[in-house]
Protein backbone atom coordinates (compact mmCIF):
# COMPACT_ATOMS: atom_id res chain seq x y z
CA UNK A 1 0.00 0.00 0.00
CA UNK A 2 2.90 2.04 -0.25
CA UNK A 3 1.88 3.00 -3.48
CA UNK A 4 0.27 5.71 -1.96
CA UNK A 5 3.16 7.37 -0.64
CA UNK A 6 4.47 7.69 -4.52
CA UNK A 7 3.98 10.51 -5.39
CA UNK A 8 3.17 9.97 -9.28
CA UNK A 9 2.10 6.15 -10.48
CA UNK A 10 5.01 4.68 -13.37
CA UNK A 11 2.29 5.14 -15.58
CA UNK A 12 3.01 8.86 -15.71
CA UNK A 13 4.38 10.61 -18.86
CA UNK A 14 7.54 12.21 -18.37
CA UNK A 15 6.33 14.32 -20.82
CA UNK A 16 8.54 14.65 -23.96
CA UNK A 17 6.31 17.43 -25.32
CA UNK A 18 5.63 20.62 -23.49
CA UNK A 19 2.26 22.13 -24.28
CA UNK A 20 2.72 25.64 -23.06
CA UNK A 21 0.74 26.10 -19.49
CA UNK A 22 0.09 29.83 -20.34
CA UNK A 23 -3.37 30.86 -19.50
CA UNK A 24 -5.87 31.03 -22.63
CA UNK A 25 -8.01 32.66 -21.01
CA UNK A 26 -10.07 32.42 -17.54
CA UNK A 27 -13.25 30.30 -17.87
CA UNK A 28 -16.07 30.44 -15.67
CA UNK A 29 -18.57 27.39 -16.58
CA UNK A 30 -21.92 27.31 -15.85
CA UNK A 31 -21.95 23.61 -14.97
CA UNK A 32 -21.25 24.49 -11.18
CA UNK A 33 -17.33 23.86 -11.10
CA UNK A 34 -16.73 27.09 -9.84
CA UNK A 35 -16.68 27.45 -6.82
CA UNK A 36 -14.13 30.90 -6.09
CA UNK A 37 -15.58 34.23 -5.67
CA UNK A 38 -11.62 35.79 -6.77
CA UNK A 39 -11.50 38.19 -9.67
CA UNK A 40 -10.42 36.40 -12.93
CA UNK A 41 -7.90 38.17 -14.96
CA UNK A 42 -7.01 37.75 -18.61
CA UNK A 43 -3.68 37.35 -19.56
CA UNK A 44 -1.76 37.72 -23.30
CA UNK A 45 -0.77 34.61 -24.99
CA UNK A 46 2.55 33.92 -25.86
CA UNK A 47 3.64 32.82 -29.33
CA UNK A 48 3.95 29.43 -30.00
CA UNK A 49 1.18 28.13 -28.04
CA UNK A 50 -1.54 28.32 -30.85
CA UNK A 51 0.56 26.47 -33.38
CA UNK A 52 0.81 23.76 -31.01
CA UNK A 53 -3.02 23.37 -30.85
CA UNK A 54 -4.22 24.57 -34.50
CA UNK A 55 -3.72 20.76 -35.46
CA UNK A 56 -7.24 19.94 -33.57
CA UNK A 57 -6.97 17.38 -31.48
CA UNK A 58 -3.16 16.17 -30.66
CA UNK A 59 -3.92 12.39 -30.15
CA UNK A 60 -0.36 10.99 -28.46
CA UNK A 61 1.55 13.59 -30.14
CA UNK A 62 4.90 13.41 -27.88
CA UNK A 63 6.88 15.01 -30.70
CA UNK A 64 5.92 18.22 -30.23
CA UNK A 65 8.30 20.36 -28.04
CA UNK A 66 7.50 24.31 -27.29
CA UNK A 67 10.09 26.84 -25.28
CA UNK A 68 8.20 26.14 -21.59
CA UNK A 69 7.89 29.36 -20.34
CA UNK A 70 9.09 30.86 -16.81
CA UNK A 71 7.79 29.39 -14.11
CA UNK A 72 8.78 31.81 -11.71
CA UNK A 73 5.63 33.74 -10.50
CA UNK A 74 5.54 37.60 -11.17
CA UNK A 75 4.40 40.20 -8.70
CA UNK A 76 0.57 39.35 -8.88
CA UNK A 77 -1.76 41.44 -7.01
CA UNK A 78 -4.83 40.40 -7.64
CA UNK A 79 -5.11 36.43 -6.13
CA UNK A 80 -5.01 33.56 -9.19
CA UNK A 81 -7.97 32.24 -10.81
CA UNK A 82 -9.18 29.68 -9.37
CA UNK A 83 -9.90 27.90 -12.58
CA UNK A 84 -7.34 28.25 -15.70
CA UNK A 85 -8.49 27.06 -19.37
CA UNK A 86 -5.06 24.84 -20.18
CA UNK A 87 -5.89 23.24 -23.40
CA UNK A 88 -8.62 24.17 -25.90
CA UNK A 89 -8.73 21.75 -28.64
CA UNK A 90 -11.95 21.39 -31.89
CA UNK A 91 -12.31 17.59 -32.55
CA UNK A 92 -12.89 17.03 -36.32
CA UNK A 93 -16.58 15.84 -35.52
CA UNK A 94 -17.29 20.10 -34.45
CA UNK A 95 -16.66 19.15 -30.73
CA UNK A 96 -14.71 21.43 -28.77
CA UNK A 97 -12.67 20.25 -26.04
CA UNK A 98 -11.22 22.05 -22.97
CA UNK A 99 -8.92 21.16 -20.55
CA UNK A 100 -9.31 22.80 -17.29
CA UNK A 101 -7.07 23.45 -14.31
CA UNK A 102 -9.02 24.12 -10.85
CA UNK A 103 -7.65 24.60 -7.66
CA UNK A 104 -10.87 24.81 -5.93
CA UNK A 105 -10.54 20.99 -4.90
CA UNK A 106 -14.17 20.00 -5.92
CA UNK A 107 -13.49 16.28 -6.19
CA UNK A 108 -16.21 13.50 -6.67
CA UNK A 109 -14.43 10.56 -4.56
CA UNK A 110 -15.74 8.00 -7.39
CA UNK A 111 -14.44 9.75 -9.81
CA UNK A 112 -10.84 10.13 -8.29
CA UNK A 113 -11.57 6.10 -7.78
CA UNK A 114 -12.35 5.62 -11.46
CA UNK A 115 -8.96 7.66 -12.33
CA UNK A 116 -6.79 6.30 -9.95
CA UNK A 117 -7.58 2.69 -11.46
CA UNK A 118 -7.10 3.89 -14.96
CA UNK A 119 -3.72 4.25 -13.94
CA UNK A 120 -3.10 1.72 -12.00
CA UNK A 121 -3.32 2.42 -8.73
CA UNK A 122 -4.54 0.36 -5.58
CA UNK A 123 -7.90 0.95 -3.88
CA UNK A 124 -8.61 2.63 -1.19
CA UNK A 125 -11.41 3.00 1.16
CA UNK A 126 -13.56 5.99 0.25
CA UNK A 127 -14.34 7.61 3.36
CA UNK A 128 -10.84 7.69 4.09
CA UNK A 129 -9.85 9.32 0.35
CA UNK A 130 -12.67 11.81 1.31
CA UNK A 131 -10.93 12.48 4.66
CA UNK A 132 -7.58 12.67 2.97
CA UNK A 133 -8.84 15.15 0.48
CA UNK A 134 -10.43 17.10 3.00
CA UNK A 135 -7.76 17.40 5.20
CA UNK A 136 -5.56 18.34 2.21
CA UNK A 137 -4.60 22.34 2.08
CA UNK A 138 -5.38 22.08 -1.54
CA UNK A 139 -6.36 19.86 -4.30
CA UNK A 140 -5.96 20.54 -7.95
CA UNK A 141 -7.63 18.82 -10.54
CA UNK A 142 -7.67 18.64 -14.44
CA UNK A 143 -11.23 18.13 -16.08
CA UNK A 144 -11.93 17.60 -19.60
CA UNK A 145 -14.87 18.92 -20.90
CA UNK A 146 -16.59 18.35 -23.99
CA UNK A 147 -19.18 20.48 -25.42
CA UNK A 148 -20.82 19.18 -29.07
CA UNK A 149 -22.60 20.90 -31.20
CA UNK A 150 -25.59 18.53 -31.11
CA UNK A 151 -25.76 18.14 -27.55
CA UNK A 152 -26.70 21.68 -26.69
CA UNK A 153 -26.34 22.50 -22.75
CA UNK A 154 -24.86 18.84 -22.55
CA UNK A 155 -21.61 19.21 -21.65
CA UNK A 156 -19.39 16.17 -20.97
CA UNK A 157 -17.24 16.53 -17.98
CA UNK A 158 -14.74 14.11 -16.85
CA UNK A 159 -11.61 13.99 -14.06
CA UNK A 160 -8.24 13.49 -15.71
CA UNK A 161 -6.11 14.99 -13.79
CA UNK A 162 -5.33 14.99 -9.74
CA UNK A 163 -2.68 16.28 -7.54
CA UNK A 164 -3.06 17.26 -3.63
CA UNK A 165 -0.87 19.09 -1.15
CA UNK A 166 -0.66 19.16 2.38
CA UNK A 167 1.00 21.97 4.25
CA UNK A 168 0.92 23.68 7.73
CA UNK A 169 0.04 26.80 6.11
CA UNK A 170 2.81 28.79 6.85
CA UNK A 171 6.07 27.13 6.13
CA UNK A 172 6.07 23.96 4.29
CA UNK A 173 3.85 21.81 1.40
CA UNK A 174 4.51 18.10 0.14
CA UNK A 175 2.91 17.27 -2.98
CA UNK A 176 0.97 13.69 -2.91
CA UNK A 177 -0.78 11.64 -5.18
CA UNK A 178 -0.14 12.76 -8.67
CA UNK A 179 -2.24 11.17 -11.56
CA UNK A 180 -3.30 11.97 -15.00
CA UNK A 181 -5.01 9.83 -17.10
CA UNK A 182 -3.04 7.33 -19.66
CA UNK A 183 -5.10 9.17 -22.56
CA UNK A 184 -4.15 12.25 -21.70
CA UNK A 185 -0.18 11.30 -20.73
CA UNK A 186 2.59 12.82 -23.04
CA UNK A 187 0.74 16.46 -23.70
CA UNK A 188 2.28 18.28 -21.02
CA UNK A 189 -0.63 18.12 -19.18
CA UNK A 190 0.68 16.29 -15.95
CA UNK A 191 3.78 19.48 -16.04
CA UNK A 192 0.59 22.30 -16.46
CA UNK A 193 -0.77 20.80 -13.48
CA UNK A 194 1.98 20.99 -11.25
CA UNK A 195 3.41 24.08 -12.51
CA UNK A 196 -0.62 25.80 -11.83
CA UNK A 197 0.01 23.94 -8.13
CA UNK A 198 3.16 25.62 -7.21
CA UNK A 199 1.94 28.91 -8.36
CA UNK A 200 -0.73 28.87 -6.04
CA UNK A 201 0.77 27.33 -3.74
CA UNK A 202 3.72 30.54 -3.77
CA UNK A 203 1.02 32.53 -4.30
CA UNK A 204 0.23 31.66 -0.71
CA UNK A 205 3.53 31.81 0.42
CA UNK A 206 3.94 28.61 0.99
CA UNK A 207 7.83 28.88 0.53
CA UNK A 208 8.99 25.05 0.79
CA UNK A 209 7.88 22.93 -1.83
CA UNK A 210 8.60 19.29 -1.12
CA UNK A 211 7.75 15.81 -2.47
CA UNK A 212 8.68 12.02 -2.43
CA UNK A 213 9.32 10.76 -6.13
CA UNK A 214 9.46 7.63 -7.72
CA UNK A 215 12.89 6.68 -9.41
CA UNK A 216 10.89 6.74 -12.89
CA UNK A 217 9.77 10.45 -12.73
CA UNK A 218 12.63 11.99 -10.76
CA UNK A 219 13.53 13.78 -14.24
CA UNK A 220 9.94 14.80 -14.89
CA UNK A 221 9.91 16.86 -11.39
CA UNK A 222 13.44 17.85 -11.88
CA UNK A 223 12.61 19.70 -15.29
CA UNK A 224 10.14 21.53 -13.39
CA UNK A 225 11.93 22.92 -10.90
CA UNK A 226 12.54 20.48 -7.79
CA UNK A 227 15.84 19.01 -6.53
CA UNK A 228 16.63 15.34 -4.82
CA UNK A 229 18.40 15.62 -1.86
CA UNK A 230 19.03 19.12 -1.70
CA UNK A 231 22.53 20.03 0.15
CA UNK A 232 22.59 16.03 0.52
CA UNK A 233 19.24 16.05 2.65
CA UNK A 234 17.52 12.33 2.61
CA UNK A 235 13.60 11.62 2.33
CA UNK A 236 13.03 9.02 4.74
CA UNK A 237 9.82 6.89 5.56
CA UNK A 238 9.47 4.71 8.64
CA UNK A 239 9.58 1.09 7.99
CA UNK A 240 8.16 1.16 4.19
CA UNK A 241 7.20 -1.66 2.60
CA UNK A 242 9.56 -2.15 0.24
CA UNK B 1 17.34 27.07 2.48
CA UNK B 2 17.28 24.53 4.84
CA UNK B 3 14.29 22.14 5.39
CA UNK B 4 13.44 21.94 8.84
CA UNK B 5 12.69 17.90 9.57
CA UNK B 6 16.04 17.19 11.33
CA UNK B 7 16.77 16.44 15.00
CA UNK B 8 19.93 18.12 16.66
CA UNK B 9 20.40 15.18 19.56
CA UNK B 10 23.58 13.26 19.01
CA UNK B 11 23.27 10.00 17.05
CA UNK B 12 22.35 7.19 19.82
CA UNK B 13 25.84 5.26 20.86
CA UNK B 14 23.64 1.88 19.60
CA UNK B 15 22.70 1.75 16.01
CA UNK B 16 19.78 -1.26 16.11
CA UNK B 17 19.33 -2.80 13.27
CA UNK B 18 16.09 -2.38 11.31
CA UNK B 19 14.97 -6.17 11.66
CA UNK B 20 15.66 -5.81 15.46
CA UNK B 21 13.36 -3.31 16.10
CA UNK B 22 10.45 -5.37 14.33
CA UNK B 23 8.42 -6.63 17.84
CA UNK B 24 8.58 -3.23 19.08
CA UNK B 25 5.61 -2.46 16.40
CA UNK B 26 2.22 -3.79 15.28
CA UNK B 27 1.21 -2.63 12.24
CA UNK B 28 -1.70 -4.86 11.83
CA UNK B 29 -3.72 -1.73 12.93
CA UNK B 30 -7.40 -2.22 14.23
CA UNK B 31 -7.78 1.51 15.51
CA UNK B 32 -9.98 2.96 13.10
CA UNK B 33 -8.62 5.90 11.53
CA UNK B 34 -11.89 7.65 11.16
CA UNK B 35 -11.03 8.20 15.04
CA UNK B 36 -9.38 11.56 14.64
CA UNK B 37 -9.98 12.53 18.33
CA UNK B 38 -7.12 12.83 20.93
CA UNK B 39 -7.69 9.75 23.01
CA UNK B 40 -4.84 9.83 25.52
CA UNK B 41 -2.13 6.63 24.17
CA UNK B 42 -2.55 5.25 27.84
CA UNK B 43 -6.32 4.12 27.59
CA UNK B 44 -4.96 2.40 24.10
CA UNK B 45 -2.56 -0.74 23.10
CA UNK B 46 0.62 1.13 23.11
CA UNK B 47 2.38 -0.12 19.35
CA UNK B 48 5.40 1.64 19.92
CA UNK B 49 7.91 0.55 22.68
CA UNK B 50 9.46 3.59 24.11
CA UNK B 51 13.13 3.42 25.42
CA UNK B 52 12.18 5.83 28.42
CA UNK B 53 8.95 5.72 29.99
CA UNK B 54 6.73 8.99 30.55
CA UNK B 55 7.25 8.61 34.19
CA UNK B 56 11.19 8.35 34.33
CA UNK B 57 10.94 11.84 31.98
CA UNK B 58 8.84 13.26 35.06
CA UNK B 59 11.29 12.54 37.38
CA UNK B 60 13.81 14.09 35.71
CA UNK B 61 11.71 16.90 35.56
CA UNK B 62 10.57 16.81 31.73
CA UNK B 63 7.18 17.28 31.19
CA UNK B 64 5.46 15.85 27.68
CA UNK B 65 2.76 18.18 26.49
CA UNK B 66 0.67 17.13 23.19
CA UNK B 67 -0.43 20.21 22.00
CA UNK B 68 0.41 23.92 22.00
CA UNK B 69 -1.30 25.13 25.02
CA UNK B 70 1.31 26.66 27.19
CA UNK B 71 3.71 26.73 24.78
CA UNK B 72 5.68 29.95 24.16
CA UNK B 73 6.67 30.36 20.79
CA UNK B 74 9.62 32.94 21.59
CA UNK B 75 11.31 30.12 23.41
CA UNK B 76 10.41 27.58 20.77
CA UNK B 77 11.76 29.97 18.49
CA UNK B 78 14.86 30.63 20.77
CA UNK B 79 15.23 26.68 20.59
CA UNK B 80 14.96 26.63 16.41
CA UNK B 81 17.49 29.35 16.09
CA UNK B 82 19.80 27.63 18.77
CA UNK B 83 20.10 24.31 16.62
CA UNK B 84 20.80 26.38 13.32
CA UNK B 85 17.42 26.88 12.44
CA UNK B 86 16.98 30.31 10.37
CA UNK B 87 15.03 32.63 12.75
CA UNK B 88 11.18 32.55 11.51
CA UNK B 89 8.00 35.24 12.30
CA UNK B 90 6.38 33.51 15.55
CA UNK B 91 3.01 34.68 14.05
CA UNK B 92 4.11 32.49 11.15
CA UNK B 93 5.18 30.01 13.30
CA UNK B 94 2.18 30.46 15.34
CA UNK B 95 0.16 29.77 12.67
CA UNK B 96 1.91 26.54 11.48
CA UNK B 97 1.39 24.86 14.50
CA UNK B 98 -2.26 25.79 14.26
CA UNK B 99 -2.46 23.97 11.23
CA UNK B 100 -0.27 21.33 12.00
CA UNK B 101 -2.40 18.02 13.55
CA UNK B 102 0.08 16.38 15.58
CA UNK B 103 3.03 17.32 17.89
CA UNK B 104 4.64 17.57 20.36
CA UNK B 105 7.26 19.01 23.21
CA UNK B 106 8.91 18.86 26.19
CA UNK B 107 8.92 21.04 28.95
CA UNK B 108 12.14 21.51 31.39
CA UNK B 109 10.07 21.81 34.62
CA UNK B 110 13.06 24.42 36.67
CA UNK B 111 12.85 26.73 33.59
CA UNK B 112 9.35 26.09 32.19
CA UNK B 113 10.99 26.29 29.00
CA UNK B 114 10.41 24.05 25.98
CA UNK B 115 13.70 21.98 25.17
CA UNK B 116 12.68 19.33 22.96
CA UNK B 117 9.89 19.46 19.83
CA UNK B 118 8.17 17.55 17.00
CA UNK B 119 4.96 18.03 14.97
CA UNK B 120 3.97 16.07 11.87
CA UNK B 121 1.96 17.54 9.14
CA UNK B 122 -0.16 15.24 6.58
CA UNK B 123 -3.87 14.42 5.56
CA UNK B 124 -4.82 12.83 9.11
CA UNK B 125 -5.59 9.44 7.00
CA UNK B 126 -2.81 7.97 4.70
CA UNK B 127 -0.01 10.28 4.76
CA UNK B 128 2.40 12.64 7.35
CA UNK B 129 5.88 14.15 7.26
CA UNK B 130 7.77 14.95 10.66
CA UNK B 131 9.27 18.74 10.69
CA UNK B 132 11.20 21.02 13.00
CA UNK B 133 12.61 17.98 15.15
CA UNK B 134 14.98 19.56 17.78
CA UNK B 135 16.08 19.24 20.94
CA UNK B 136 17.97 22.32 22.95
CA UNK B 137 21.38 22.29 22.84
CA UNK B 138 22.06 22.32 26.16
CA UNK B 139 19.79 18.94 26.36
CA UNK B 140 21.22 16.86 23.87
CA UNK B 141 22.67 13.36 24.02
CA UNK B 142 20.39 12.46 27.18
CA UNK B 143 17.24 10.38 25.32
CA UNK B 144 15.10 13.65 24.30
CA UNK B 145 15.16 13.43 20.57
CA UNK B 146 14.31 9.83 20.43
CA UNK B 147 11.60 9.68 23.36
CA UNK B 148 9.78 12.87 21.27
CA UNK B 149 9.81 11.46 18.32
CA UNK B 150 9.14 7.53 19.44
CA UNK B 151 5.84 9.48 20.87
CA UNK B 152 5.20 11.39 17.81
CA UNK B 153 5.22 8.04 16.06
CA UNK B 154 3.13 6.50 18.76
CA UNK B 155 0.00 9.13 17.67
CA UNK B 156 0.60 8.67 14.52
CA UNK B 157 0.16 5.32 14.75
CA UNK B 158 -2.79 5.52 16.54
CA UNK B 159 -4.22 7.73 13.85
CA UNK B 160 -4.03 4.70 11.76
CA UNK B 161 -1.54 6.84 9.67
CA UNK B 162 1.63 4.26 8.31
CA UNK B 163 2.91 6.56 5.45
CA UNK B 164 5.25 8.34 7.72
CA UNK B 165 8.13 10.66 5.95
CA UNK B 166 10.46 12.79 7.18
CA UNK B 167 13.66 14.70 5.77
CA UNK B 168 16.63 14.74 7.07
CA UNK B 169 19.94 16.27 7.10
CA UNK B 170 22.87 14.05 6.60
CA UNK B 171 24.52 13.95 9.89
CA UNK B 172 21.34 12.71 11.35
CA UNK B 173 20.10 9.67 9.10
CA UNK B 174 21.47 7.14 11.07
CA UNK B 175 19.19 8.71 14.72
CA UNK B 176 16.17 8.47 12.40
CA UNK B 177 17.92 4.99 11.12
CA UNK B 178 17.74 3.53 14.86
CA UNK B 179 14.07 4.91 15.22
CA UNK B 180 13.00 2.75 11.85
CA UNK B 181 13.17 4.96 9.44
CA UNK B 182 15.19 4.47 5.90
CA UNK B 183 16.42 6.25 3.23
CA UNK B 184 14.95 6.62 -0.49
CA UNK B 185 12.82 3.12 -0.20
CA UNK B 186 12.40 1.33 -3.37
CA UNK B 187 14.39 4.32 -5.04
CA UNK B 188 12.17 6.89 -3.63
CA UNK B 189 14.01 10.29 -3.50
CA UNK B 190 12.63 13.32 -1.48
CA UNK B 191 12.83 16.25 -3.73
CA UNK B 192 12.46 19.80 -3.57
CA UNK B 193 11.13 23.33 -5.28
CA UNK B 194 13.92 25.61 -5.61
CA UNK B 195 12.95 28.00 -8.75
CA UNK B 196 10.59 30.22 -6.10
CA UNK B 197 11.92 34.17 -5.98
CA UNK B 198 13.83 34.80 -3.15
CA UNK B 199 12.11 38.11 -1.81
Amino acid sequence: MLANAVVAPPSLCAGHSQLSNQLLFPYKPNYGLMRARRKQKVSPLKAGFWDSIRSGFLKNNGTQVIEPPSTLPEEEEEPMPQEIVLVERTQPDGTLEQVIFSSGGDVDVYDLQALCDKVGWPRRPLSKVAAALKNSYMVATLHSIRKSPQREGNDQKELIGMARATSDHAFNATIWDVLIDPRYQGQGLGKALIEQLIRALLQRDIGNITLFADSQVIDFYRNLGFEPDPEGIKGMFWYPRY
Amino acid sequence: MLLHGIASTHPPSSIHLLRSQNHNYNLKLTVSASSASQIPSSSKTKLMKFSISDKELESRGFLLKHSMEGLNLDHLNRVFVAVGFPRRDPEKIRVALENTDTLLWMEYSKTQRPVAFARATGDGVFNAIIWDVVVDPSFQGIGLGKAVMERLLEELLQKGISNIALYSEPRVLGFYRALGFAADPGGIRGMVYYLKKRK
